[in-house]
């Protein structure tokens, strides 16, 4: 390949004038790496505009002053080379390889290419960029790297779901989830665990990825047709390289803490709140009322006084059961690598061990990896590679991912009545908790018990085989097996056990998921200028997922938890689905030397999930790009370091719904007495077809002053048509929805990334920023039959944004009754909501992201500060949602802020209700109704800083290490949300009672030798 | 541009093909089949296809929409009988009638009535070796006949006013009757049934259950429908009717048929506690834990009571969301006195009624011990499973005798005093005397309301009759909206014939 670019990148002479033309002296430019003549080098005269092009053998000729003057080679992938003239006459200069440049490479569909002939939308991420953090998966460590990137936790669960979306949401129903691909095989990133959450993705230790390159707009991702249109997440892992053996060893080790406490009434409050809203519903006994609701009314309390039961309320302690619940966790992570090889064969081995422990008990995460890259050329034509990265991990299981469970810590301990100790004297666990959370969740946490285990295998074996100098053929074979294991077992001694004396449940799950590519890639160059290369490819895929779990109850005591001991099998199932995919593509790059650089691309691409009529589509696209910094007009400008202007437009399809949509079924479902039953489970629609996505991008690849400025800026326009749509049908008519290609909307975006050189000064201090931000704005722009608005969701609308709230109007508190009040559809007050009252109130999804990355080093010592951040968003929060209740429905606690902002007396503004017993007031809404239950979540987060200190290279060799940093680094440090009351202003959805994320400090030595 | 995209996707199709030269076409290189679904042109094909999409009809009654949760819980909390105890917040709107706050039978129903359309069309076109016999054929149609007429009622009895006992400004009218099943997208898509007259709505009920009268054979199986079963649903929807005659001969000959027993004294409460009650003369199945709804949280037994073991009441069991008003406890005449966290030291005084011994004092969960009903223990052997009563032989000899108390061909105020007093002296109570037909029939209603509480009849037993509800929560007058259930808002948005009932 460096041949090809030697030859073919062709370099223009700038305009130089020659003024004193005093001699002529000749030389050739060579090439350190094969000893072989640069073509189309510059070499000029320094400090002045005088200079020439090599010539194909790397020759020139030039005038130069009869005294002094000093020789500048240089070519763009090369160091530049400054030789002294004095009276020498013949010149050889040796160009040695720019290493930094030269690993400018950006690695996109089925190939790689310069980032100066990029001509798409592709964000790159340095594996160094991410090493060493404290995360489970390389998805979440994108979060804030790339613009147009929106990475969020489902959880904090670590090696959890992560919610990625590139370029906005383009699908209403179909799936969102970018292609991810490692090491050439694809993969899903499916949560198929049963008790807690696994991400497949957390099987790659993130140090062993070398980089990660993000296919943004349809025409970059369109060679992967009918499952790019959410974009492509290509994985490229660390490989050997030739050399003597080099080992690193890499240790971390450091602990977990939650983020936050939510401030809490103690139960004195929650007795009051409780009194009140009996008093306030005209309850006569509201103290006596008020105690037995919260468990504490004694037997003689017709004997006692009002004064004497609010006593016995102001008598209550308060526990702590937030800091019981969401403790500290330990981190620790081990790895070994060793890399080398001769000219022939390159090997990279690596082994690591990680374990996290969550601030929520015995939730944690460990993983074992093992990873093998081979590389040989067995003859100057064959080249034979392999990647193989084994995995397993296992992860204690939560009582729940989410929900308000009474058992659920995550939700339970912030509104279990705070007056209920959690031990007994003796130290026991206290059993008898009173309140509608009348489970003691640490008692139910430590009793349960439950592990899932994922063993995973990627890897792939491939053969290149040079048919020609220019004609390659390669063959890939890649295997991509999940199995993703576990048991839960709900200990007798729990209350959710006791009725059935304990449950015990198993699951065993399966993916194998096949891959074979077989390519021809083809490149020339003719008459020096016109650069073509092309590849041509079939691809099949073939993925299968099958199960089967049960659970049985009744055990013989609590030491027993294997199902064996079971005395009633409770439910027995299993599940079996696939699909196959196949397809071909064909890419033709054409550059004019490198200046005018023009990509088509068309992969015909078939899926099974597709209706009969419909199995096959078409996914074309084309790419240009104009490198203006080798016009003339730019050429010589100082300021201008690099331009490129890049326009695409493509066609990319989304096949992400069920395996068998389009097929009318019966499935095995129904049981009646003890025997089976079928039922139809979907109607058949045979024309069923791909979600389309069509992306126009215009991007600009900016650097100024010699690169000290850089980045690039991108907008686009992302269509997403035949929206694969659950159509409503009647239930009338025996069915709810059938998947049809009907509706349209819109992603419209800017993307902005800089990079600059802050402080470079000469003795070593140097201060770099990288910032990038998106804004996107999202728009359902047709839906079918003529519809503004989905019938079985009307916050679908056309012409809003998905994620939009369609709900009512908060108007806060009437000062003079204290009940909550809405706007209707004409502004005006009222206290019960109707449907036609129902407005836009905003939406879910961030209209602004993005991260800011500084980097500070000075001689050997580096800080790195990370910021990333969301703007424009309105979540619901389950958690607060109950407890802004102030427990006027429910016996659980409640927040300070919400008891203290609560209606009391006439004339008060507050946005908080007064209590009302039931939680409703009669011919009222409930409180909680639209947007009195929605807040503002956006928010800044200091995501990472990380200190390093790499020792000096003089004292290395002494103690025969080539490599060693000391570094600490802290993830989650700070966050800036203003008024959010919940847990985590990132989280999707309600996120009620999800395990919250944490705070990670670590501490870490690296060395190698 | 475009020649381009031609000519590149017939070199990419070349291409496919050539790969797919080895097997037989694109097409077959994609070919995968589910293996736990079939193709639905197929499923009806055999004997086997069928006896299985029937078993799916009678499991969709287990549905939380329907008998295993809304038609019983639901309905009774949005009458007069209980309060709710706000243990886990289920149940209170329901009992305060908290307007839109309703039972919502609808999807589920019709799901059901388009498979059992959809199996009515396949029986005769079944081909199978040996031949299907006109018993079987009969019994198949019959069954399904039966379970339509019963979905179709508890449709209409929800969503529309009862004949004779109609709010004319209100009035929306009946329900969409549909008989033709739908497997195709294009019927799905364009078929927009109009509601019935409510008239129309009962003569279809009636016409199933004479079809299945005549199909199916006198049965005792409970579990399954049965001629005798028929007999005793018909007795019910003409009594709502207000058909009497029919009411009193369908009656008459369910209480002869082999379905079902009536039960006095301590084998009627034994009957409470036996997996099938013999009384039953249709409920349905819930066999094990798998077919079991709502579990811990939302089953038959978790929502009116907090036992879990009948011994041992202070053991937490579900969370007794709904329990008897102090009126209904009163008129059983059963009380408990005593005070403290431990239903074990709470005292329960009961009289003659033998069913005051199907109400224990439980734990009460967060809200204390309280009297709560025991109709649901899990008696199909697993916690939380318990199967539900639709129909039991009891119910039918009230409305035979209820029947007889209106003026009209049926009146026979002799019988009707026959009737009530056979059953009362099976619930261990005293002949009842009077000679008004009023007075009597205020009796049997009482009796009725006493019998079938927490069996989800008594919302619909006022709601025939024309009556307010009761409740200290807030009475709801027979004229107020909220006596009829709103339709799906997205049934009525996508369908133009379609009209919402009135006030939602």
């Amino acid at each position: 390949m460096r041949k090809v670019l030697l030859l073919g990148l062709m370099w223009f002479l700038c305009s130089a004038i020659a003024f004193a033309q005093d001699r002529v002296v000749t030389g050739t430019v060579i090439s350190t790496e094969d000893n072989l003549g640069v073509p189309g080098a510059t070499v000029i005269v320094k400090g002045t505009t005088n200079g020439t092009a090599t010539d194909l053998d790397g020759k020139f000729s030039l005038s130069v002053p009869q005294s002094g003057g000093v020789l500048v080679a240089s070519f763009v992938g090369f160091l530049s080379q400054e030789i002294t003239i004095g009276n020498q006459s013949d010149f050889t200069i040796m160009l040695e390889p720019d290493a930094k440049l030269l690993s400018e490479v950006v690695v996109t569909g089925y190939g790689t290419q310069s980032k100066r002939e990029v001509t798409g939308a592709v964000s790159q991420i340095k594996g160094e960029l991410i090493e060493n953090l404290p995360l489970q998966s390389f998805d979440r460590a994108m979060q804030g790297r790339a613009a147009g990137v929106q990475v969020s936790s489902a959880n904090g669960l670590p090696g959890g779901a992560v919610n990625i979306r590139i370029r906005g949401v383009g699908s209403v129903n179909a799936g969102n989830e970018p292609l991810y691909i490692v090491d050439g095989v694809q993969l899903n990133s499916r949560n198929d665990a049963d008790f807690t959450q696994s991400n497949p993705l957390a099987f790659l230790n993130p140090n062993d990825i070398e980089s990660m390159e993000i296919l943004k707009d349809a025409a970059s991702a369109s060679i992967y047709g009918a499952q790019a249109a959410n974009g492509v997440v290509i994985i490229t892992t660390k490989k050997g390289k030739s050399g003597k053996a080099q080992f690193t060893f890499n240790v971390y080790a450091g602990t977990t803490e939650p983020l936050k406490y939510l401030d809490v009434t103690d139960g004195t409050e929650v007795y009051q709140l409780r009194k009140e809203a009996y008093t306030n519903a005209g309850n006569g006994l509201p103290e006596a009322n008020a105690l037995n609701s919260m468990g504490e009314l004694p037997s003689n309390w017709q004997s006692l006084t009002r004064d004497e039961l609010d006593q016995i309320a102001a008598d209550f302690d308060f526990y702590d059961w937030q800091r019981e619940a969401l403790i500290t966790g330990q981190i620790r992570n081990y790895e070994l690598s060793m890399s080398g090889g001769d000219d022939r064969t390159t090997y990279f081995l690596s082994g690591s061990y990680n374990q996290q422990e969550a601030t929520v008990s015995p939730v944690n995460f460990q993983r074992g990896t093992f990873a093998v890259k081979l590389a040989t050329q067995a003859n100057s034509k064959l080249r034979f590679e392999t990647n193989l990265n084994l995995s397993t991990f296992s992860q204690n299981t939560p009582f729940a991912t989410d929900g308000a469970f009474l058992g659920n810590p995550a939700f339970s301990a912030a509104t279990v009545l705070p007056q209920n100790p959690i031990y007994n004297e003796d130290g026991s666990f206290n059993e008898s908790i009173s309140g509608i959370l009348n489970q003691n969740v640490i008692a139910v946490n430590s009793y349960n018990s439950g592990q899932q285990r994922t063993n995973q295998f990627v890897g792939n074996i491939a053969a290149n085989y040079k048919i020609l100098d220019n004609l390659t053929f390669r063959s890939l074979f890649g295997l991509d097996y999940r199995l993703v294991q576990g048991e839960d077992y709900t200990d007798p001694r729990t209350p959710d056990g006791r009725g059935v004396q304990g449950r015990g449940s198993i699951q065993s799950n399966w993916n194998v998921n096949f891959i074979t590519t077989q390519t021809l890639s083809y490149n020339k160059t003719f008459n020096s200028v016109h650069n073509v290369s092309g590849i041509y490819g079939i691809e099949f895929r073939q993925e299968t997922n099958q199960g089967i779990s049960g659970s049985a109850t009744g055990f013989p005591t609590f030491q027993f938890r294997t199902v064996q001991s079971a005395a009633i099998p409770e439910d027995i199932t299993s599940f079996w689905t696939g699909f196959k995919r196949l397809g071909t593509f064909l890419q033709v790059n054409y550059d004019y030397n490198k200046k005018y650089l023009v990509t088509l691309t068309g992969r015909y691409d078939g899926s099974s999930r597709f209706g009969a009529d419909n199995l096959y589509g078409f996914f074309p696209s084309i790419r240009a790009g104009w490198y203006l910094k080798e016009e003339d007009f730019l050429k010589s400008s100082s300021t201008i370091s690099e331009l490129k202007l890049r326009v695409s437009y493509g066609i990319t399809g989304n096949d992400q719904i069920g395996n068998f949509d389009s097929r009318g079924l019966y499935q095995g479902v129904g049981t009646y007495n003890g025997s089976g039953g079928i039922r139809p489970v979907g109607l058949a629609n045979p024309e069923l077809s791909w979600e389309k996505n069509r992306t126009f991008n215009i991007g600009l690849d900016y650097g100024l002053f010699g690169n000290r400025v850089s980045g690039a800026i991108d907008v686009f326009n992302r269509e997403s048509t035949d929206l694969l749509f659950p159509q409503p049908i009647l239930w009338t008519n025996g069915f709810g929805s059938v998947t049809r290609n009907v509706g349209s909307l819109e992603n419209r975006g800017v993307e902005f990334e800089i990079s600059t050189v802050n402080v470079n000064t000469p003795s070593g201090f140097r201060w770099n920023t990288d910032f990038n931000i998106t804004y996107i704005e999202n728009e359902l722009t047709s839906l079918y039959d003529g519809l503004t608005e989905l019938p079985s969701d009307p916050a679908i609308r056309v012409g809003e944004s998905l994620g939009s709230y369609f709900s009512y109007e908060y108007a806060g508190v009437n000062p003079a009754t204290g009940r909550p009040m809405w706007y209707d559809i004409d502004g005006n007050l009222k206290y019960q909501v109707q449907a036609a009252d129902r407005k836009i109130l905003g939406n879910s999804l961030p209209s602004w992201y993005g991260g800011m990355n500084n980097t500070f080093s000075y001689k050997g010592l580096e800080l790195t500060v990370f910021f990333q951040y969301e703007y424009g968003r309105l979540i619901p929060d389950g958690q607060v949602g109950f407890m802004r209740e102030n427990a006027s429905r429910l016996t659980l606690n409640a927040l300070q802020q919400t008891y203290d902002a609560r209606w009391t007396e006439p004339g008060q503004i507050t946005y908080q209700p007064r209590v009302y017993s039931g939680g409703t007031e009669p011919r009222s809404s409930g409180m909680n109704t639209g947007g009195a239950s929605l807040f503002n979540a956006d928010y800044i987060r200091l995501k990472q800083v990380s200190l390093a200190y790499n020792l000096q290279p003089a004292l290395l060799s002494k103690i025969g290490l080539t490599r060693a940093r000391i570094y600490a680094t802290g993830v989650n440090l700070w966050t800036y949300a203003d008024g959010y009351p919940g847990y985590d202003p990132e989280f999707l959805g309600s996120a009620t009672g999800i395990i919250p994320q944490t705070r990670n400090i670590t501490l870490g030595l690296q060395v190698g030798f | 541009m475009k020649i381009f995209n031609k000519s590149l996707k017939n070199l990419l199709t070349l291409g496919i093909v050539g790969v797919t030269l080895f097997g037989s076409g694109c097409e077959s290189a994609l070919e995968i089949d589910p293996r736990q679904s079939i193709d639905a042109g197929i499923a009806l094909e055999t004997r086997g296809g069928i006896t299985a999409a029937i078993n799916s009809v009678y499991a969709r009654l287990r549905s939380a929409d329907n008998y295993g949760r809304a038609l019983i819980v639901d309905a009774d909390a949005l009458a007069d009988l209980g309060v709710a105890t706000g243990n886990s917040g289920r149940q209170i709107n329901q009992a305060r009638n908290q307007f839109n706050t309703h039972i919502n039978n609808w999807q589920n129903s019709y799901y059901a009535i388009n498979e059992i359309n959809l199996i009515l069309e396949a029986i005769p076109n079944l081909v199978e070796t040996p031949p299907v016999s006109e018993d079987e054929a009969n019994s198949w149609n019959g069954q399904m006949k039966f379970l339509r007429a019963l979905y179709y009622f508890d449709l209409v009895k929800v969503y529309a006013y009862m004949p004779g006992a109609v709010v004319d400004q209100l009035n929306k009218g009946g329900i969409p009757v549909v008989l033709e099943g739908v497997i195709s997208t294009e019927l799905a898509l364009t078929r927009l049934p109009a509601r019935e007259t409510i008239d129309a709505v009962y003569s279809q009920i009636y016409a199933d259950l004479n079809d299945a009268i005549s199909l199916l054979s006198n049965s005792s199986n409970p579990y399954y429908a049965s001629q005798g079963a028929a007999y005793g649903l018909l007795s019910r929807v003409a009594l709502y009717r207000k058909d009497y005659a029919t009411a009193v001969s369908a009656a008459t000959q369910a209480l002869a048929s082999n379905s079902g027993v009536i039960l006095s004294g301590n084998a009627y409460v034994a009957g409470w506690r036996s997996e099938s009650n013999p009384e039953s003369m249709f409920e349905v199945r819930f066999f094990n834990a798998t077919e079991g709804v709502g579990g811990v949280n939302e089953s038959l037994q978790s929502s009116t009571t907090s036992i879990i073991d009948l011994g041992n009441p202070q053991s937490q069991g579900g969370w007794g969301d709904f329990v008897p008003n102090a009126l209904l406890l009163e008129q059983i005449g059963v009380s408990a006195s005593g005070s403290g966290s431990d239903p074990r030291a709470y005292t329960v005084t009961r009289g003659a009624d033998i069913r005051a011994e199907l109400y224990a004092v439980g734990n009460g969960r967060g809200s204390g011990p309280k009297l709560e009903v025991t109709k649901y223990m899990g008696k199909s052997g697993v916690p939380y499973v318990d199967n539900a009563p639709v129909l039991r032989k009891s119910e039918v000899l009230l409305n035979r005798a209820e029947a007889q108390t209106y003026a009209g061909a049926a009146l026979n105020l002799d019988a009707a005093l026959a009737d009530l007093n056979t059953f009362r002296a099976a619930r261990g109570l005293d002949a009842f005397v009077s000679s008004d037909a009023d007075e009597i029939r205020e009796e049997i209603l009482l009796q009725r309301k006493i019998e079938l509480a927490f069996e989800g009849q008594r919302y619909f037993d006022l709601k025939r009759l024309g009556r307010d509800i009761i409740k200290p929560q807030g009475d709801v007058a027979f004229t107020d909206i909220r006596i009829l259930a709103p339709l799906p808002q997205r049934e009525i948005d996508g369908n133009p014939n379609l009209v919402q009932n009135e006030g939602y």
